[in-house]
């Protein structure tokens, strides 16, 4: 039996439920080896309207289960990003949506607007949580206002789906979710790094430059299947579940906790191949169970 | 762009060339066969640490691909600890290697310690381009040296004076044509003092080795940052701003 692993998830018909998550994938065009038949969708890394630097090294530090990055959204900017990549990803026959970044709710707004209507440009997914920048990112994810602004000046500004990748750094996801589902998100993204810290035993100093770092990989999982599985009960619109997985069963769990898709993020640098991988293990886990549609499997959401 | 492969490779050899240094050898033809000097491999274990780690290569022979560590910490303890037969994941060739197309009659290698990993690749390539080979090769003390120096003339150097010339690599160091040289951060930068037009393999953090994460940032005297893994590691020295780059990475202690 084979299972049809089709989601439609915030606006998107996606031919399966596993997307590759932002800054872990480039802009898709450098990923060697991956079977991309498998690739639900790609969300691409973080952009700003002007060019970025991003952070002096050391960016990464390796932590147990995990690590922590502090890139610092270093990019080509919005005129580099529709000059080199956009038209790449308009033959591409998986949809691409674009992580976009901002000091503030009008610059979002203004990306959002450069950005509708270019042709491979899929949708938006909004970064109101990168840990690693001085001005913005996390600091519009844990304010629900602030996120709610935020996702009104994109909504505004597009009709292209518009989803909201939300910090796990508050005190309750639910709230902040509610606020931009009422400004008009199509779906979440649940959830970016952790901010973290570790220190160099040498130096006495920071690991990293930035002194903190967001830490990912399976280290932050049950955190994150927590978070995501929050924010699906808080809100109507369809969570992707985002936070170390590795395998098919570490996805399967966000599944369940009332996902609607997942993205894979760190495992991609460990394995090049872990995006199929975690897709097949879906798939033969959905025949193996007599599932013929992922609307079919189970969904632990109380709603008390 | 060359290929790249992803192979479960066994371990086949292992042995010492200098105190607490370790070539290691596995089995992975298709990168054996393609890999040029400078570029690296992304090792990885299946139980180890979560990351890969990359390596140089040192050597590749028929099937087999040589790597050179030291057990700096658990990653690379780990390594140490393979049995022949258990096996690593590698991921490569990756990155640029050293260019030794350009007209040229000599090169000298320059290597301090852990440097000398892309070196008898370098070797190889610069015999079969016809150059006269001069490897100067440094360490700390007499017993740190890789006793697998080669070259048409070798020059020994130690801090310590127990062997070969008392002083800095940089210091016993002939001319060339080229200048091609690895080892610590900071010898490459007094590499680039000497020599602006050498190409160094720098060695920073990675975390992917494959061009997307955007760890392993260089910074440019051009300003800006690119990526070790993918138009590094070999640098032109003058290329790099070496104030910017961290000259001792410390999970090559720690981690
Ligand atoms: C090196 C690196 C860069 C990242 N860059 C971005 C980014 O630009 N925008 C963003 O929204 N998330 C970014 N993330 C967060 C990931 O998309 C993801 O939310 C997080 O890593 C957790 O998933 P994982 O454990 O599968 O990696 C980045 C993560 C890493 C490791
Ligand atoms: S190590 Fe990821 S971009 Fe170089």
């Amino acid at each position: 039996m084979t299972s049809d692993l089709s989601v439609e998830v915030g606006g998107l018909e996606l031919r399966g439920p596993v997307l590759a998550a932002s800054g872990t994938f480039g802009y898709g065009t450098e990923v060697p080896l991956l079977e991309r038949r498998a690739l639900g969708a790609m969300v691409s890394k973080g952009i700003f309207l002007k060019p970025r630097a991003g952070t002096a090294p050391p960016r990464i530090a390796e932590t147990p289960s995990g690590m922590l990055n502090a890139i610092g959204l270093q990019g080509p900017g919005v005129d580099g990003l529709i000059r080199d990549y956009a038209p790449k990803w308009a033959a591409w026959d998986f949809p691409v949506l674009v992580n976009i970044n901002g000091e503030s709710a009008a610059e979002y707004g203004e990306l959002s607007a450069r950005l509708d209507g270019v042709p491979g440009v899929a949708g938006f997914e909004i970064n109101i949580s990168c840990p690693n920048v001085e001005q913005g990112g996390m600091y519009f994810g844990n304010d629900p206002r602030a996120a709610a602004s935020v996702t009104e000046a994109v909504r505004r500004r597009t009709k292209l789906p518009v989803w909201v990748k939300l910090t796990p750094m508050v005190s309750d996801i639910g709230i902040i979710a509610r606020a931009v589902e009422a400004a008009g998100a199509d779906a979440l993204s649940a959830v970016n790094t952790f901010v973290g810290m570790s220190m160099d035993l040498n130096a006495y100093q920071p690991r990293l430059s930035f002194r903190t770092g967001g830490l990912s990989g399976p280290a932050i999982r049950p955190l994150a299947v927590h978070l995501a599985h929050q924010a699906a009960r808080a809100v109507d619109i369809p969570v992707i579940g985002v936070g170390g997985i590795m395998r098919a069963e570490d996805a399967l769990e966000f599944l369940v906790a009332g996902c609607r898709a997942v993205q894979v993020g760190t495992a991609t640098f460990v394995n090049p191949n872990a995006i199929a991988e975690v897709h097949d293990g879906i798939a033969a886990f959905m025949a193996a169970k007599g599932f013929a549609s992922l609307s079919e499997l189970p969904r632990y959401l109380p709603r008390d | 762009m060359w290929r790249l492969f992803l192979t479960d490779a066994p371990l086949v050899e292992r042995r010492g060339v200098a105190r607490d240094m370790w070539v290691l050898g596995f089995a992975a033809p298709e990168i054996a066969a393609s890999v040029k000097a400078g570029q690296f491999v992304n090792i990885g274990l299946r139980l180890g640490s979560l990351l890969r780690r990359p390596f140089s290569v040192y050597r590749a022979e028929g099937d087999r691909i040589e790597v050179v560590l030291k057990a700096v910490g658990v990653g690379t303890a780990q390594m140490l600890a393979m049995r022949e037969g258990d096996v690593a994941s590698c991921l490569g060739p990756l990155g640029c290697g050293f260019d030794l197309s350009r007209p040229a009659k000599s090169v000298t290698l320059v290597s301090g310690g852990l440097g000398v990993a892309p070196m008898p690749l370098a070797v190889r390539d610069a015999r079969a381009a016809g150059l006269h080979v001069t490897w100067v090769h440094g360490a700390r003390t007499a017993d740190e040296l890789c006793s697998e120096t080669d070259g048409d003339d070798v020059i020994l150097a130690t801090d310590d004076g127990s062997a070969g010339f008392a002083g800095t690599v940089v210091a016993a160091a002939p001319d060339a044509d080229l200048v091609l040289a690895c080892g610590p951060n900071r010898m490459l930068a007094a590499v680039s003092q000497r020599w602006p037009q050498a190409q160094v393999a720098v060695e920073t953090y990675m975390g992917c080795g494959t061009g997307v994460c955007l760890g392993c940032a260089v910074p440019l005297t051009g300003g800006g940052y690119d990526r070790a893994c993918t138009e590094g590691p070999v640098y032109l020295a003058a290329d790099v701003d070496w104030q910017a780059l961290p000259s001792h990475l410390s999970y090559a202690v720690s981690a």
